[in-house]
């Protein structure tokens, strides 16, 4: 690349990092110099109060999260695996739903799936599974957080693997095929190795998102325990108007998801 | 020339029409509703109309901000944003916001005091329309409708409701998960609950309430909440005041802390088991108005006080707050109550008695109490 054109590109960069730079650099700078102010004078007061109120509620966010993640990429690898090996163009769409069902929908249906007297305790009493009248209290804890947020990012994760998984050469699968390889031998040994750095930001993608989840634990949360960051963000200056505690709520969020994107980095880098 | 005598008429058309527009809008009030869907639409489809047809070429456009203190807060952040920009005129004529942003706000200064022009201002009264979290009020705020938290129960389960909190506690060790109610982060009916506690289990009321602040008394409200970390191991925790009324409707849980506004509402729209009776206990739970206010620089400040006086009228408070929207009336119940016909009185008192709400009607404390309450909260309870 000569001179002439690292002008060009450089140029042509400019407006998109400008609008990188007002858009997000700049809130984050406010908000992490927010954090470490409290009634006008700097003080690590705030940082003090999340650690009093909240150290369970980083700890709670991080395990949901990270269980989602685990639960979301155990279906994920396995159905990207089959529909590369088998392809199945109606199933596969139908997996592509939840992509186009917001949020706030999904935070909804599966209130009313999970919920003590919801959908799914009615229709295992039906099926005779449990004693009819019992109430399955999924939705109200940590478990029903990660099978919702499983269902809403499966669906993502599974377009991006089976997108890198059709990268892969037949050639590779056939070879496997010829030693005797079957379809879990194939995903696992073939596929998943040889999709190492998609599938790496696909995790880090979810775990982003999962970390950020704030409409989902919304509608399904109680008003007892530990809580999503978000909502306790939301809470602060909602409620409080606290900016102060909500900007340190913040910048524990960006550093927990920097964490992940540090060791995606890492990963690509070698 | 024909050109010329053509232009002339365009020319003339063009200023009659714009005269005629100017004569047309002379207003357009622009109303922020920190509440729910139900109250923008009593001013959108009620009250708006209705001073419109009385004011021709006054609209009232009114846009609801959501729901909770978060709602009341957006309202706040606009009008302070246009306030310490130096800009004027502001563009919110009249908005509806909770007690406790509305005091914040006469606090600083964004409020015009408008009431004693008001026709009506003189049916304004009520110790919640004087002070409020500790500030002086009075004259600044008309309370649009009252609404009262309430335990709501469900007849067919709880044949003798508590009549104290010392007998729901009693009730709630016998009847383990059955009575809920939505902790502080999701809602004011919740946060209500806390603070009727508190005064419960403190027993001063005078002092959280008129104050004075002073930190010392931390160990009492620490204690109660103590208290109320251990009631709450035998209690259900909603994610909201409407998930509170679900919960009731489905008989998940046969006892719950409740906006009466809304139960009354939902049994109105068929939404509710029509058997859900509310009932205010001893030594009381907080009723929370919400507001309506006049911003100090309002671009149409005197419209929005002619609204305002509107919204307070007896008539209006009767026909549209009390029988088409079942509120308690937000001005003097004694000019109200006797143009409201006998089925909406039946309803708006079944289970809460004009006496039970003189009596166990209890105020929000004082800001600073209401803040180490709720702190204290997160940090005990959880």
């Amino acid at each position: 690349m000569n001179r002439w054109e690292r002008w060009g590109w450089t140029l042509a960069a400019l407006p998109a990092v400008l609008v990188l730079l007002v858009t997000f650099g700049l809130p984050l700078a406010q908000s992490l110099a927010a954090s470490f102010v409290r009634d006008g004078r700097p003080t690590l007061e705030n940082y003090a109060l999340v650690y009093r109120l909240y150290r369970q509620d980083v700890l709670y966010t991080l395990g949901v999260a990270a269980a989602g993640v685990l639960l979301t990429f155990a279906c994920g690898i396995h159905l990207a695996g089959y529909f590369r090996l088998r392809a199945w163009p109606w199933v596969e769409f139908l997996l592509k739903v939840p992509l186009f069902v917001p949020f706030v929908v999904t935070g909804h249906a599966m209130r009313v799936f999970l919920q003590p007297s919801g959908t799914l305790s009615l229709a295992l009493g039906a099926l005779g599974l449990v004693a009819p009248g019992t109430r399955l209290g999924l939705g109200e804890g940590w478990l029903g957080l990660v099978l919702a947020l499983t269902w809403k990012h499966l669906a993502l994760v599974v377009l991006l693997l089976v997108g890198a998984f059709r990268a892969v050469d037949d050639s590779y699968l056939e070879a496997a095929q010829g030693f005797g390889a079957g379809y879990l031998r194939q995903t696992w040994a073939v596929l998943v190795p040889m999709s190492a750095t998609p599938l790496a930001l696909a995790c880090v993608l979810t775990l982003t998102s999962m970390l950020g989840s704030f409409s989902i634990p919304l509608l399904m949360s109680r008003g007892s325990g530990p809580q999503m960051l978000m909502i306790d963000l939301y809470y602060r200056f909602g409620q409080h108007g606290d900016f102060g505690v909500a900007s340190a709520l913040g910048v524990i969020s960006y550093v927990l998801a920097s964490g992940a994107v540090y060791a995606y980095l890492r990963s690509v880098a070698r | 020339m024909w050109w010329t005598r053509g232009a002339l008429v365009v020319v003339v058309w063009v200023v009659a029409l714009v005269g005629l527009g100017a004569a047309q809008s002379r207003a357009t009030l622009q109303v922020a509703i920190a509440a729910d869907v139900n109250v923008v639409e009593a001013h959108n489809n009620y009250l708006g109309v209705a001073f419109a047809r009385n004011n021709p070429g006054v609209t009232v456009h009114a846009v609801g901000t959501g729901t909770g203190e978060a709602a009341s807060r957006a309202v706040y952040t606009k009008i302070k944003a246009q306030a310490d920009a130096g800009r004027r005129p502001w563009d919110l004529d009249v908005a509806l916001v909770s007690m406790r942003y509305a005091a914040q706000m006469v606090r600083e200064r964004l409020l015009y005091r408008f009431v004693p022009q008001m026709q009506f201002g003189r049916y304004v009264v009520g110790p919640d329309t004087e002070r409020a979290f500790g500030v002086e009020v009075k004259g600044y705020v008309v309370p649009m409708f009252k609404n009262q938290i309430a335990i709501a129960y469900n007849p067919t389960f709880v044949q003798r409701p508590p009549r104290s909190f010392a007998e729901l506690e009693a009730w709630v060790r016998a009847n383990p998960r059955r009575f809920g109610y939505n902790g502080i982060k999701g809602g004011v009916s919740g946060i209500g609950f806390v603070m009727a506690w508190v005064y419960y289990k403190t027993g001063r009321y005078e002092l959280l309430t008129q104050g004075p602040y002073d930190r010392k008394h931390d160990p009492i409200i620490r204690q109660a909440l103590e208290q109320l970390r251990e009631f709450n191991r035998n209690v259900v925790l909603t994610s909201g005041n409407a998930g509170t009324l679900d919960a009731l409707n489905r008989g998940e849980i046969w006892m719950g802390a409740v906006w009466v506004d809304q139960l009354v509402a939902w049994k109105n729209e068929g939404r509710m088991n029509p058997d859900i009776t509310p009932v205010l206990i001893a030594p009381g739970l907080p009723i929370y108005p919400l507001y309506l206010v006049v911003p100090r620089e309002a671009a149409n400040r005197d419209w929005g006080v002619r609204y305002v006086d509107f919204v307070a009228n007896p008539q209006i408070q009767a026909k549209v707050i009390v029988e088409q929207f079942g509120w308690y009336p937000g001005i003097d119940p004694d000019r109200v109550m006797p143009l409201v016909s006998p089925q909406a009185r039946a309803l708006l008192f079944k289970g809460v008695t004009p006496q039970d709400l003189a009596r166990y009607s209890l105020q929000m404390p004082l800001g600073e109490y209401y803040d180490a309450i709720l702190l204290a909260y997160e940090e005990i309870v959880r």
